[in-house]
C-alpha cells in the first residue's frame, strides 16, 4: 500500500478548557506498527481523535499520508481508517450490508468476492456474513469492524483498543491480521492498555503521560524483542504516578 | 448527495426492520387513509343530504295550501349550506357552528344543526379528518420515530465513525432528515392523494387544493426538520423526547386552544341570548307593528296618509296591514343586520387575534390555510349567515307585498270573524313558488387563496427558522461526536 505513513509533531489539544495533548510527537511510518500506552485519561484516544480531525488542534500539525486533517480534512479521512474500541457498526445491518454502507459513505466500491475475501481473512464463519450484527458476539462484531478497515485499503490505520473483550484466540487472530496489514506497508496506530498484545506485534511502543510521548521504545533484534522488564516497570510506574496524581 | 442517501437508507432500513418503527409508520398511514376515505365518503354524503333536505324543504314550502301570506311568513323555511368539494378534507368550524337556519318573520335565528350537537360529546375531542390527522396525530409519531435518529449515534459511538468515513455533519443532517421526510410524506401522501381527486371532481377547486396541500406540506417539513434539528442538539434521547414532546404539546394543543380563549378574553363575545335580549329590548323602544297605539307606527300611519293624500287607512289603494308588517319587518331588519355587522366584527377581530398568535404556532397557520382553501372558515359562515339574512328579508317582504297588495284591508280585519272574509284573505299556492331560491354564493375560489397566502408565509417562515436551527445543530453535532 505505501505512503507517507503519520506522524503527529509537537501537538497540543485541549478539551474542556483543559489541555489534554501537551506537545505530543511521534512518527508511525509506513509498513510499522505503534502501540501507544498509557493510563486512563492520558491523551492516548484524545491524539487518535486528533487524527481523524474530530478535535481542533491548538498547535503542532498533524500529518494522515502527508495530508492535514485541519487544512485537508476530507483527503486526510480518505486517507485513514478506524476501528473504535466499542464496534458502533448498525445492528439492524447485516455484515456484508455494515461493510457495503460504510464502504460506500467512505467513496470506495468493493466486489461481492473483495467483500468475502476480507471476511475470509478475519475468519468470519460465511453464514454470518448475512445475519444482522444485533446477533453477533463482541468478537464477531470486531472482525467486521477489522473487515471493514482491510476493505477501507488506506494507508494508514488507527485503533483504539482493538483487543479489548477478545478472547485469546480471537486476539492471536488480530494480531495475526495486524502484522499482514503491516507487510502490506499499512502505517498502524493502536493505542491500548495491554502491554503483552503491544509487545507481541508492535515496531515501536510509546508511553504517553499527560499528553506528553514520556519514553520510546523500539524492537530490537530479529526476532523483535522488547525489553519486557523495563516495559512494564515504565508502565506499571506510569499508572501508579498517574493514579497518585 | 451520494452519502446524504445512503444515510438515509440505513434509517429506512432501520425502520423497516425494527417493528415497533415499522407498525408506527404503517399505523399513521392507515389512520391518514381511514381519515381521507372517511372523511371524502361522509362529506359526499353530507352535501347530498343537505341538497336533498333543501330541496324537499323548498318543496313543502310551495306545497303548502291556500293560506294568509302573513302565516306563511311564520312558517318560515329552512336554508342548508352547501358543503364546498374540500370540506371533507377539513371541516374547520363548520361541527361547531351550525350550517342550517331556519327563517321565519320578525326574527333572526342561529345557525343550528352542528356535527357536535348532532353527535355524540366524543365529537368535540376532534373528527378523524386528514386535518386532524395532519395537525395533530402525525407530528407526534414523527416525534417518536425521530427523537432518537441522530442521539442515537452519538450514544451509539457510530457518528465517530461516521466522521472518521468522511461524512460531514451536514451529511448527517441532510440524510437523516430525507429518511424522516419520507415518513412524513407516508403520513401525506393520501391527504395528498385526497385532493387530486377532489381536484379533479370539481376542478375549480384544484388551485384551492393545491394551496392547502403546499400548507401541509410546509407543515410536515417543519417538524420533520425540527425533529432532526433537536435530535442533533439534545444531549441524550431522552432529552430530545422529553423537550420535543413539549413542543408538541404547545404546537398542536396548548397554543390552539390558548389562542382561542386569548381572543375570546380580548374581544369577549355576547352569548346568543343576551344578544336577543338586546334586540328585543331595543325593538320595543323602536315600535309594535302589532299595537295600534304606538307612536313610531302612528307616524308611519300619518305619513303614508299625507303622502297618499288620505284621510284613514281604508281609502288607501292597498292594505295597510300588510304596509305595517313590511315596515316592521324592515325595521326589525335593519336592528338585526346592526348587531350582525357588531357580531362579525367581533369575530374577525377574534379571528385575526388567532392569526397573528399563529407566529408562534405552525399549527395555527396551517389550520387557517386549510380552513381558508376548504371554505370552512369564519368567513364563509359570516357569508352564510349574511346571505341568509338578505334570503330571510326578501322572501319575508315579499310576502309582505302579497299581503299589502293582494288582500282587502276590509276583508283582513274581519278575517277573524267572518269565514267568508277569512277564506277571502287565502291567497293561491301558486304563490309561494314564486319566493326566490335560496343560492349560496361561497367565498371565491381567488379569495380563498389570497386569504391562505399569510399564513402560507408564516409557515415559509417557520420552515426558514427551522433549516437555520438545523444548520446550527450541524455545527454542534460536528463538535460533539466524542
Amino acid at each position: 500500500m505505501g505512503g507517507e505513513g503519520l506522524s503527529l509533531s509537537e501537538l497540543v489539544v485541549e478539551r474542556g478548557g483543559r489541555s489534554v495533548l501537551d506537545g505530543l510527537t511521534l512518527s508511525v511510518p509506513a509498513g510499522h506498527i505503534y502501540a501507544l500506552l498509557g493510563g486512563n485519561g492520558a491523551g492516548k484516544s484524545t491524539a487518535l481523535f486528533a487524527t481523524l480531525g474530530l478535535l481542533p488542534v491548538v498547535s503542532g500539525q498533524v500529518l494522515v499520508d502527508g495530508k492535514d486533517p485541519a487544512s485537508q480534512p476530507d483527503a486526510a479521512r480518505a486517507s485513514v481508517a478506524y476501528l473504535p474500541e466499542t464496534v458502533a457498526l448498525y445492528e439492524h445491518l447485516t455484515a456484508r450490508e455494515n461493510v457495503d454502507y460504510f464502504l460506500s459513505l467512505a467513496g470506495q466500491s468493493c466486489t461481492k468476492a473483495q467483500i468475502e475475501e476480507a471476511f475470509a481473512q478475519v475468519r468470519l464463519d460465511p453464514a454470518a456474513q448475512d445475519q444482522r450484527l444485533g446477533a453477533f458476539s463482541k468478537g464477531m462484531r470486531q472482525k467486521t469492524a477489522i473487515a471493514l478497515a482491510l476493505l477501507r485499503r488506506t494507508p494508514v490505520l488507527l485503533l483504539d483498543e482493538p483487543t479489548t473483550g477478545l478472547d485469546p484466540q480471537a486476539t492471536q487472530d488480530f494480531h495475526a491480521l495486524l502484522l499482514d496489514l503491516k507487510a502490506s506497508d499499512v502505517a498502524i496506530l493502536m493505542v491500548t492498555h495491554d502491554l503483552l498484545g503491544a509487545v507481541a506485534v508492535a515496531d515501536t511502543i510509546g508511553l504517553i503521560i499527560d499528553g506528553k510521548l514520556a519514553s520510546e521504545w523500539q524492537a530490537q533484534g530479529a526476532n523483535r524483542r522488547f525489553d519486557l522488564q523495563a516495559l512494564y516497570g515504565a508502565f506499571t510506574h506510569a499508572r501508579v504516578g498517574h493514579a497518585a496524581a | 448527495m451520494r452519502r446524504v442517501c445512503l444515510i438515509a437508507w440505513a434509517e429506512l432500513a432501520l425502520m423497516v426492520r425494527s417493528r415497533v418503527a415499522l407498525i408506527g409508520v404503517i399505523a399513521l398511514l392507515l389512520l391518514s387513509t381511514i381519515a381521507a376515505a372517511t372523511s371524502y365518503a361522509h362529506m359526499a354524503q353530507e352535501r347530498l343530504g343537505r341538497i336533498a333536505n333543501q330541496t324537499e324543504t323548498d318543496a313543502l314550502f310551495e306545497a303548502q295550501p291556500a293560506r294568509h301570506p302573513h302565516r306563511m311568513v311564520h312558517y318560515g323555511s329552512y336554508v342548508y349550506r352547501p358543503i364546498g368539494t374540500l370540506a371533507g378534507f377539513d371541516p374547520g368550524i363548520d361541527p361547531f357552528s351550525g350550517t342550517t337556519l331556519y327563517l321565519e318573520g320578525h326574527r333572526q335565528n342561529s345557525a343550528t344543526i352542528s356535527a357536535v350537537r348532532e353527535n355524540s360529546s366524543l365529537m368535540r375531542f376532534g373528527q378523524l379528518t386528514p386535518a386532524f390527522v395532519l395537525q395533530t396525530l402525525a407530528p407526534l409519531l414523527l416525534i417518536f420515530l425521530g427523537f432518537s435518529m441522530i442521539t442515537r449515534e452519538r450514544t451509539r459511538g457510530s457518528l465517530r465513525l461516521l466522521l472518521s468515513s468522511g461524512v460531514t455533519a451536514r451529511d448527517i443532517i441532510l440524510g437523516k432528515t430525507l429518511a424522516l421526510g419520507s415518513v412524513g410524506l407516508v403520513a401525506i401522501a393520501p391527504a395528498w392523494l385526497t385532493l387530486v381527486l377532489m381536484a379533479i371532481v370539481m376542478p375549480s377547486e384544484a388551485g384551492a387544493a393545491a394551496m392547502v396541500g403546499l400548507g401541509y406540506g410546509l407543515y410536515m417539513l417543519i417538524w420533520v426538520v425540527g425533529i432532526i434539528a433537536t435530535s442533533a442538539l439534545a444531549r441524550s434521547g431522552q432529552a430530545a423526547l422529553l423537550v420535543l414532546i413539549g413542543i408538541w404539546c404547545f404546537i398542536a394543543v396548548v397554543a390552539p386552544r390558548g389562542a382561542a380563549e386569548l381572543a375570546n378574553r380580548l374581544e369577549p363575545l355576547e352569548s346568543r341570548a343576551a344578544t336577543d335580549l338586546t334586540i328585543q329590548a331595543e325593538l320595543r323602544q323602536l315600535g309594535d307593528s302589532h299595537n295600534p297605539d304606538d307612536p313610531f307606527f302612528a307616524a308611519f300611519k300619518a305619513r303614508t296618509l299625507a303622502h297618499y293624500g288620505v284621510t284613514k287607512v281604508e281609502d288607501l289603494p292597498f292594505n295597510f296591514r300588510g304596509a305595517v308588517s313590511a315596515e316592521g319587518e324592515a325595521l326589525t331588519s335593519r336592528l338585526f343586520a346592526m348587531h350582525f355587522a357588531e357580531l362579525a366584527t367581533t369575530q374577525r377581530a377574534q379571528s385575526n387575534i388567532v392569526a397573528n398568535l399563529s407566529i408562534f404556532s405552525p399549527a395555527l397557520a396551517v389550520r387557517r390555510v386549510s380552513m381558508a382553501g376548504a371554505g370552512t372558515d369564519l368567513e364563509t359562515h359570516l357569508r352564510f349567515l349574511q346571505q341568509s339574512e338578505a334570503h330571510r328579508f326578501a322572501m319575508v317582504q315579499y310576502l309582505n307585498g302579497l299581503h299589502r297588495n293582494r288582500l282587502s284591508l276590509a276583508d283582513d280585519a274581519a278575517r277573524s270573524k267572518d269565514p267568508q272574509a277569512e277564506k277571502r284573505t287565502r291567497i293561491g299556492a301558486t304563490n309561494w313558488a314564486k319566493v326566490p331560491d335560496f343560492v349560496f354564493k361561497p367565498t371565491s375560489a381567488a379569495d380563498r387563496l389570497s386569504a391562505a397566502i399569510t399564513p402560507i408565509l408564516i409557515l415559509a417562515l417557520w420552515l426558514g427558522a427551522t433549516v437555520i436551527l438545523a444548520g446550527w445543530s450541524g455545527r454542534v453535532l460536528a463538535g460533539r461526536a466524542l
